[in-house]
């Protein structure tokens, strides 16, 4: 029962549910300057021609196929998880060396101050494993986020996929989404 | 980790983790929403929210502000017990003192205010969250006073005075049979979230969508097919303009105005004094698009129009340009009928459950007629309409003392920042004898309140709730009242025995009160309470399009008034015009010198995703999404200033001046500025002059003010 999160930008509005209900399942902690797994982008990208094209957009761990914080890791503490398909960890050897955020082309991985140990989206793969949403897919009131079995995507023929579309969208490189002025 | 550890983690309920999911609704915003919550909870506490699936209002959907319960209910500033005030009033030294003592304060303080003056010298207020404004109505009502006012005063308000006026009912757009939807002001994702779905089905089937905004919204971005960015308060130019080319093209349905309207001719002669190329020079818009657009709204119906609840009547010509918006539906028969804008009438606290309940005899029964309301015989259309007092005469009366003092006021989740002038209100609160405040949060109001009375959130109460599609509810506690919290209308009740108030009603309690307002229904409250989820009411009717014009309209005519025959009924030294003619929304500022210093055209008070009024600034989580106050400016008029992203800048009115950062985009024209209202530490109704006021409804322009911006 492999699963793939979608997104579709036309229905997306950066209202940032996805991010609460992110903080909300996972117990972050602002005061202590972490951050939820989960971002989203308010930003107006300038057309040559003039006009502008306003980008709402919600990005976490694109839960890559070919994942390279697995093999970036030194100690093994990511993997797939066989069920869901998705990006899992256990950081109780975490080294801190952070070759996993450098590897990710997404900058996913984090770190969390007090512990120095590193933290990422596992895609609510327990509550996905019972039954359940994602917690942001769950918070999504307009139907931008979604996360299906991979069999269900394939046969919609829709081109949704969140790292199929970080490709189209040549979104590769973070600095792509910095706030045009 | 073990599995069962792992469980717990993600919080998934069962027997095994003690984790148990309570119904309950999140009642952070206007009830006209109040979305069904699904709160996970574990010995006692909440773990986490979701919308709840089976609840036939959200099914399932919540908004960024409901996603964010856990922390709003947690908040660090939750009031824990009854508060006596010991510093100065608005510097927020308060002592704890007990429920017994804080009620018998209260009790004394109204008693003296009571015999001294007289008990309208005592006003009702309630802000947020509404839910408990029957038992506070009839309260005060019982108490003697005639002051009861609400955050209706500049809220909602308008816009159903503006329907009574034209069409006797209150008219939503019916979407999901719709062709054409004309997203008149509508924005939806950050406001009304509830409201997105249907318009992308619309899209979805085929459907079109016009949007008219002064930003570029995510709704013009995802819906529309086409967009018209008006310039700020000129909509009701834009209605005339697109009622002229719909009769001087034939598109007008006249059957239907023969049938069902009154005062065409006159109307039909107003709209000869905007023609296209001047309502295009008003509103800054292209010509092409606007006959594109009112061709697509008068062809290609059943057509339906958004009708805005506060962006288009927060101006002073607002009342009149909801008029002329509601004219188009009359002229091209839109009005009732499957796809139009449908009549629905209020079950219970504006919710349309097609059933009827004794609200208002609930109050009526025990009002009092024998003085004047606050701001009475100052908004005719306002005091023909609402049984309230029209708030934005508060301040003045409580300063010139005319015709009467106002000496006390009882606030329940009261807010000063939704005043014109925030800053005069708050210190004229020093001529009060008395002022109590019920809250959930030591707020800026509550701050100047001489008691402070610790509110619980919807999650820590019952109480009951009327739905669309026929359904009432009664809830149930999720968590026990945090610290010495309590449900405002127990507060009321409790309060009622200590006064011992005539009136045994509510001295009896919530719940036998709320039998005596659904009684007729075939349920009562223990039935309801016998459900997690909303019941279905066997005396609920749907709406049959068309009944209601059939019937004849609520208007003096029986017509939908083109012409209103109440307008022309007020005394002529209102200078009222009964029909809805366009004014400039700036008419009270437009003298040179003040066009000269303040250039910009400020909209204080528009939806950003984390925030609803003043209520979730302070919530960390949605703090956290957009940490700064943020006055949104076009580029063009930054580059001008020299004004970069982020910049701390000074925006000024001949009212006020508040400082907060500076946001650069082209989703909004030039000249124009906007922010989002309900900051303490930027409030923008400090900017708006309290008698900025639309002279039919009372209305503050919040909407639609001059400003001058610059960095500091």
């Amino acid at each position: 029962m492999k699963h793939v999160f979608t997104f579709d930008p036309d229905r997306c509005c950066a209202c940032s549910s996805c991010m609460i209900a992110c903080t909300d399942q996972n117990d972050i902690d602002l005061k202590a300057g972490e951050k939820c797994f989960r971002k989203t982008y308010d930003t107006e990208v300038a057309f040559k021609e003039g006009g502008i094209y306003c980008a709402y957009l919600s990005t976490a761990c694109m839960h890559c196929e070919d994942a390279p914080c697995i093999a970036a890791c030194p100690v093994g503490c990511i993997s797939k998880d066989s069920d869901t398909g998705f990006t899992i960890y256990d950081n109780t050897n975490c080294i801190g060396c952070k070759s996993c955020a450098m590897a990710c082309p997404f900058g996913a991985p984090r770190y969390n101050g007090a512990d120095g140990k590193m933290v990422k989206c596992d895609g609510c793969y327990i509550r996905v494993k019972h039954g359940m949403k994602p917690a942001c897919v769950r918070a999504c009131s307009f139907g931008a986020l979604d996360c299906i079995m991979e069999e269900e995507y394939r046969n919609s023929g829709s081109d949704k996929a969140c790292n199929v579309l970080i490709d189209q969208a040549n979104l590769r490189k973070k600095e792509a989404l910095r706030r045009w002025r | 980790m073990n599995e069962l550890e792992k469980k717990i983690k993600a919080k998934i309920p069962g027997e095994d983790t003690g984790i148990e999911i309570k119904r309950s609704l999140c009642a952070i915003c206007s009830p006209g929403c109040h979305c069904g919550l699904d709160c996970y909870v574990k010995d006692g506490k909440l773990l986490k929210v979701e919308g709840t699936l089976e609840h036939p209002y959200n099914r399932g959907k919540l908004c960024t502000k409901g996603a964010a319960t856990r922390n709003y209910i947690y908040r660090e500033d939750r009031v824990r017990t009854p508060l006596k005030r010991v510093g100065p009033r608005g510097e927020g030294k308060f002592e704890p003192i007990s429920w017994d003592e804080a009620y018998r304060i209260i009790a004394e303080k109204l008693g003296t205010v009571k015999e001294k003056y007289s008990p309208h010298s005592v006003a009702f207020f309630s802000g947020y969250c509404k839910w408990y404004r029957p038992i506070l109505h009839r309260f005060c009502y019982t108490f003697g006073s005639v002051n009861f006012g609400t955050d209706d005063s500049t809220c909602f308000k308008s816009m159903d005075i503006a329907n009574s006026l034209t069409i006797g009912a209150p008219g939503g757009p019916n979407i999901p049979n719709t062709n054409t939807f004309l997203g008149w002001n509508y924005g939806g994702y950050y406001s009304n979230h509830l409201s997105v779905g249907p318009v992308q089905a619309l899209k979805e089937r085929g459907g079109k969508v016009i949007i008219i905004d002064v930003r570029y919204s995510p709704a013009a971005k995802n819906f529309a097919d086409i967009f018209l960015q008006i310039k700020p308060g000129t909509d009701g130019a834009l209605a005339l303009g697109m009622g002229k080319l719909i009769i001087d093209n034939g598109w007008a349905d006249m059957d239907y105005i023969g049938k069902y309207t009154y005062g065409f001719d006159k109307y039909k002669e107003l709209v000869q004094n905007y023609p296209l190329d001047k309502v295009c020079e008003i509103t800054g818009l292209n010509p092409d698009d606007v006959f594109e657009a009112t061709k697509l709204y008068a062809t290609n119906g059943p057509a339906c129009i958004n009708f805005s609840a506060s962006a288009l009547t927060h101006r002073i010509n607002g009342l009149q340009t909801h008029r002329a918006i509601i004219c188009l539906g009359a002229l091209t028969g839109n009005f009732d009928r499957p796809g139009g804008n449908v009549p629905s009438f209020a079950s219970y606290i504006h919710k349309r459950g097609g059933f009827t309940t004794r609200e208002m005899e609930f109050r009526e029964e025990k009002r009092p007629f024998d003085q004047l309301r606050i701001g009475e015989t100052r908004f005719p259309a306002w005091d023909e309409y609402c049984d309230e007092f029209q708030a934005m005469d508060l301040l003045r009366q409580i300063e010139e003392e005319t015709p009467y003092p106002i000496k006390a006021i009882v606030g329940f989740g009261m807010n000063a920042k939704m005043f014109p002038e925030t800053d005069k209100l708050v210190k004229a609160f020093d001529k009060l004898d008395f002022f109590v405040d019920a809250d959930m949060f030591m707020t800026y109001t509550a701050k100047y309140a001489d008691i402070v009375l610790p509110s619980c959130s919807s999650l820590e109460r019952g109480e009951m709730k009327a739905y669309e599609g026929g359904y009432l509810a009664f809830t149930k506690p999720a968590i026990p009242p945090l610290y010495e919290s309590k449900s405002d209308v127990d507060m009321l009740c409790e309060l009622a025995r200590v006064m011992d108030l005539d009136d045994d009603l509510i001295k009896a309690g919530y719940e036998v009160c709320c039998d005596w307002m659904i009684e007729g229904n075939g349920v009562t409250v223990a039935d309801l309470k016998a459900s997690d989820l909303p019941v279905k009411i066997q005396t609920a009717k749907p709406v049959v399009p068309g009944a209601y014009l059939e019937k004849g309209c609520r208007t003096p005519s029986g017509k939908i008034e083109f012409y209103s025959k109440a307008i022309a009924a007020y005394d002529p030294k209102y200078g009222l015009n009964p029909l809805p003619d366009y004014v400039d929304p700036l008419f009270d500022e437009n003298d040179p010198e003040t066009k000269e210093k303040y250039p910009f055209h400020m909209i204080a008070g528009i939806r950003i995703p984390n925030t609803i009024h003043s209520r979730v600034h302070e919530v960390p989580w949605l703090r956290s999404l957009r940490p700064d106050p943020l006055c949104e400016i076009n580029q063009e008029d930054a580059r001008n200033l020299g004004i970069n992203d982020g910049d701390a800048v000074e925006v000024s009115s001949p009212y006020g001046t508040v400082r907060l950062k500076a946001m650069i985009t082209a989703k909004l024209q030039p000249g124009v500025l906007a922010m989002a209202h309900g900051y303490t530490e930027a409030n923008a109704n400090v900017l708006v002059g309290r008698d900025h006021l639309d002279p039919y409804s009372g209305y503050p322009g919040f909407k639609s003010l001059r400003c001058s911006i610059r960095k500091y």
